[in-house]
C-alpha cells in the first residue's frame, strides 16, 4: 500500500527532515509514528498526502509514484486519503453537518450522497444528534471525532492522524483510539504520529521510531 | 464541471460576501467611483464626436472658377468632382449669387459696392467632404482640373484641426486604459484579502482533494459579481447625472450639440458593464492564482 524506497527530504533551508527512509506498510495495518518534535514525523505523513515530494528516492502509493504524479492529479490521490489534524482545522462558522458535508461537496458527491455519508459518519462516531451544532459548542474530543468523521466520510484507504489525541484527557484519548481501531478493523489503513506514550502502549500495534530524520526502530508490536 | 456546480459556487460566492459585507462594500464603491469617471470619460467622448461631427460637417473645399469657363466644362467639372470619392456635395455658386452674398453679409458698406462698376467675384462650386481627412487630397486634385482658377480649403487650421482631434481620440483611450488597470487592481487586491481570510477552508478543500477549479470558481464568480454590481451601480449614477446635466447646459448654452438620445448612450453602458465583467474576472483570477497554485 504505502512503500517508500531511499527517500530523502531535505528542505530549502538545507534542514535535513528525512534521511534514507525505507519502509512498507501493507493495506489495514496500523502503525504509530513515534519520536521527538522535529524527528521528520509531519513530514511522513506529507510525503504520503503530497504535501511535498521527496528531494531524493520514491515514494510509492497503491502502485503510483506520487513524486511523479502530475499537479492535477494530486486531488485524486487526496481522494484516497483521510487526514485528521492536532489543530482539528475545523470551519467554526458552520455546524458539523456543513463541515463534514463541505469537505464531500468539494471532491464532487452529489447532495444524496453527501446526505448518507454524513449520517452514517456522524453515527459511527457518535455525533448524530449534535449535527446542528457549531463546532466551538463541541468539547476537545468531540471536536476531534469531527475531524475524523469529516476525514473518513469519503471512505478512503489510508488515513493520517497527526497526534490526534494531544490535547485530550486520557479516557477522551482512548475513546478516540477505540473509534479508530474500529475504522482500521473495516479495513483502512491507518498511520497515527504521536507522542502520546500512554496510548503507544496500550495499543500494542507496530511502531516506527523516528530520530534526526531516521528510522531508529521499526517494531510490529512495538512501546513508546 | 462549472455547470454541474454553479449552485455551489454562487452560494460559496455569496456567503464569501455575507461575510466579509465591509470590504466587499469598500472595493465596489471605490470600482465604481473608477467606472463613473470611466463613463464620464466615455460621454464626454461620444459628445465631443458629436461635437466634431457637427463641425466638420461644416467643412468645405472652395474651387473659384475661371470667369472664361464655358456651361459645358462646368458641368463636366462639375460631374467629374461629384463622381470622386469622400465627395459628399456639391454645390455651383454663380457670379451672381456670390455677389448677394456679399452685399447681404456686408450690408453696411453697400455705398462702397455701388461704386464698384461689374462684377469682380468669380463663379465657383463648395464642395463638402464625408471625412475631413481627405479634403486636402481632394483639394489638390481639383487644383489641377482645367477651368479651376484657384482652390481654398484652409490649410493650415485643417491640419492643426486633425491633430487636435486625433489627440483627444488617443488621450482619451490611454486615460479609460489606466482608469480599468486601477479596477482591476483594487479587485485582485480585496480577492486576495478574501482568499487570505478564507485559507482554511481553500486548505481543507486542497487536502480532501478539490481540484484546483472547484477552488478557484467561487472566488472568480465573487469577482465577476463585485464588477458587474459596481458597473450596474456606475450606470445608474451617470444615467441618471447626465440628462439632468443636459437639461441644465440647454437652458444656458441652447446651440450647443449634445447627445440626448438614451439609445445613443447605449454603447456607452454596454462597455461599461462588459468591462466591470471582464475587470472583476481578471483581478480576482490574477490573485486566487498567486494564492491557490496547487
Amino acid at each position: 500500500m504505502i512503500r517508500m524506497f531511499h527517500v530523502d527530504k531535505i528542505y530549502p533551508n538545507r534542514i535535513v527532515a528525512l534521511k534514507d527512509i525505507n519502509v512498507h506498510i501493507k493495506k489495514g495495518e496500523f502503525v504509530f509514528l513515534v519520536g521527538p518534535t522535529g524527528a521528520g514525523k509531519s513530514t511522513f505523513l506529507k510525503l504520503i498526502y503530497r504535501g511535498t515530494v521527496p528531494t531524493k528516492g520514491q515514494v510509492i502509493i497503491d502502485g503510483i509514484n506520487i513524486s511523479r504524479l502530475k499537479p492535477k492529479y494530486v486531488p485524486y490521490l487526496r481522494r484516497n486519503i483521510g487526514i485528521v489534524f492536532q489543530d482539528f482545522k475545523l470551519l467554526y462558522d458552520r455546524t458539523v453537518y456543513e463541515n463534514i458535508a463541505f469537505g464531500l461537496k468539494a471532491i464532487g458527491a452529489t447532495n444524496f450522497e453527501i446526505k448518507e455519508q454524513v449520517k452514517k459518519v456522524l453515527n459511527l462516531v457518535g455525533l448524530e444528534h449534535k449535527k446542528k451544532t457549531k463546532p466551538h459548542l463541541l468539547s476537545g474530543g468531540e471536536q476531534q471525532k469531527l475531524c475524523i468523521a469529516r476525514a473518513i466520510a469519503n471512505e478512503p484507504m489510508i488515513l493520517l492522524t497527526d497526534e490526534p489525541t494531544g490535547n485530550l484527557d486520557p479516557d477522551t484519548s482512548w475513546e478516540i483510539m477505540q473509534l479508530l481501531f474500529h475504522i482500521n478493523i473495516r479495513g483502512t489503513t491507518i498511520i497515527m504520529a504521536s507522542h502520546d506514550k500512554l496510548m503507544v502502549d496500550r495499543a500494542k500495534k507496530r511502531v516506527i521510531r523516528l530520530d534526526q530524520g531516521h528510522i531508529i526502530e521499526d517494531n510490529p508490536r512495538g512501546i513508546y | 464541471m462549472i455547470f454541474e456546480n454553479i449552485g455551489f459556487y454562487l452560494r460559496e460566492a455569496l456567503l464569501s460576501f455575507k461575510r466579509n459585507l465591509l470590504m466587499y462594500t469598500a472595493s465596489i464603491m471605490s470600482v465604481t467611483v473608477i467606472f463613473i469617471i470611466v463613463g464620464i470619460f466615455l460621454i464626454v467622448s461620444l459628445n465631443l464626436d458629436f461635437l466634431l461631427k457637427d463641425l466638420e460637417s461644416q467643412f468645405e473645399i472652395v474651387i473659384y472658377l475661371k470667369d472664361n469657363i464655358s456651361s459645358a466644362e462646368l458641368s463636366n467639372l462639375k460631374n467629374d468632382i461629384a463622381s470622386r470619392e469622400g465627395v459628399k456635395e456639391v454645390t455651383y455658386i454663380s457670379k451672381e449669387e456670390a455677389f448677394q452674398r456679399l452685399l447681404k453679409n456686408f450690408e453696411e458698406y453697400k455705398d462702397i459696392f455701388e461704386v464698384i462698376e461689374g462684377n469682380p467675384l468669380p463663379a465657383s462650386l463648395e464642395v463638402k467632404a464625408n471625412d475631413p481627412g481627405m479634403i486636402e487630397s481632394i483639394a489638390t486634385e481639383i487644383g489641377k482640373m482645367k477651368g479651376v482658377e484657384e482652390v481654398e480649403y484652409g490649410k493650415g487650421f485643417l491640419e492643426k484641426w486633425l491633430n487636435l482631434t486625433t489627440f483627444l481620440h488617443w488621450g482619451g483611450i490611454a486615460i479609460t486604459l489606466l482608469l480599468i488597470l486601477a479596477s482591476i487592481l483594487i479587485i485582485s487586491n480585496i480577492v486576495k484579502i478574501t482568499v487570505y481570510a478564507r485559507r482554511n477552508e481553500i486548505e481543507i478543500m486542497s487536502l480532501m482533494g478539490a481540484t484546483r477549479w472547484f477552488i478557484k470558481w467561487p472566488f472568480l464568480i465573487g469577482g465577476f459579481l463585485q464588477g458587474l454590481i459596481a458597473a450596474v451601480i456606475a450606470l445608474v449614477v451617470l444615467y441618471e447625472a447626465y440628462f439632468v446635466i443636459v437639461d441644465q447646459v440647454r437652458q444656458s448654452i441652447p446651440f450647443l450639440p449634445l447627445i440626448s438620445d438614451k439609445m445613443e448612450l447605449l454603447p456607452v453602458g454596454l462597455v461599461i458593464i462588459l468591462v466591470g465583467c471582464i475587470v472583476g474576472f481578471l483581478g480576482s483570477m490574477i490573485s486566487v492564482g498567486k494564492y491557490i497554485s496547487e
